[in-house]
């Protein structure tokens, strides 16, 4: 069994060089906004500095929520692929854990929501420990095979 | 998700057990920042909080330089030479990062000259490396 093909990319037809630079992009600007705001050289809102996350998360969504509407096709046989759409429901689960998580870190920054830290990374732990289950599920069958 | 994990294999250069580590370093610094945020602890200083971070770094280098031996002893020696001078910049910028981060966050007072574009300066060089070696992969 091949352990890395259970990791399902969302957007294959785009190369990988322009998948990077997709990424490279939001993050560039990203760290620029979040050095900006933590040097106090602007005060704008930490909803804005978040801008960026916000676009490349919708990005995200929005292309799983048109390839899992692919499924709604009809004559597609839904037999075919089904660890596929557990992925796919696990990324859009995850992606929401990420949205949770940035969102209340803002409200907390902009003191609109008086929680403790804890409850903010409450989302995120759970994102990092799908994470970890998923990659240790394809480190462990190579394990076995060596 | 964006990426295949073959893809983020070759891209960044670590092996899938390497990304697991340093996942798992992310999650426990998390919960020590969290600790340390919410119930406000002298004894856990900022330095014990990146603990898991520079642990993971020492255990990542560990691990690349066996496998680089390894490649070497197996007449691999340019794949050994240019797999340990990449893993080796990636992890010492991000090194540089933690260890500035962490001295502005336990210096409040001595390290008001250390700004947080000094700070990331290292991963602004990281993204343009990451970048250069997509264009190489791809």
């Amino acid at each position: 069994m091949d352990g890395q093909s259970q990791f399902v990319c969302l957007c294959p037809q785009m190369s990988l060089a322009q998948r990077v630079l997709l990424t490279w992009v939001f993050t560039l600007v990203f760290l620029i906004m979040l050095v900006l705001k933590l040097d106090g050289k602007v005060q704008w809102n930490w909803f804005l500095i978040f801008l960026p996350v916000w676009v490349f998360d919708s990005i995200l969504i929005l292309m799983l929520a048109i390839k899992m509407a692919g499924r709604c096709k009809p004559g597609y046989d839904p037999r075919n692929g089904s660890p596929d759409l557990r992925l796919r429901a696990w990324y859009l689960t995850a992606m929401l854990l990420k949205l949770g998580f940035c969102l209340t870190l803002c409200a907390k920054l902009e003191k609109l929501a008086d929680v403790k830290l804890t409850f903010v990374f409450i989302p995120l732990w759970t994102m990092l420990l799908g994470a970890l289950v998923e990659l240790g599920l394809n480190i462990f069958p190579e394990r076995r095979e060596a | 998700m964006l990426f295949s994990l073959r893809e983020l294999v070759q891209w960044l250069g670590f092996a899938t057990f390497e990304l697991f580590l340093h996942l798992l370093a992310l999650l426990v610094f998390s919960m020590l920042v969290a600790l340390r945020a919410d119930m406000f602890t002298p004894m856990l200083s900022w330095w014990l909080v990146f603990v898991p971070l520079f642990a993971a770094d020492g255990l990542s280098t560990y691990f690349t330089a066996i496998v680089s031996i390894r490649l070497y002893q197996e007449n691999e020696k340019r794949l050994a030479v240019l797999r340990l001078l990449w893993v080796l910049t990636v992890l010492s910028l991000k090194l540089v990062c933690e260890v500035l981060l962490c001295q502005k966050l336990a210096e409040k007072e001595q390290a008001k000259d250390l700004w947080f574009g000094l700070i990331v300066s290292p991963l602004f060089i990281l993204l343009q490396l990451l970048m250069i070696r997509a264009c190489r992969v791809n």
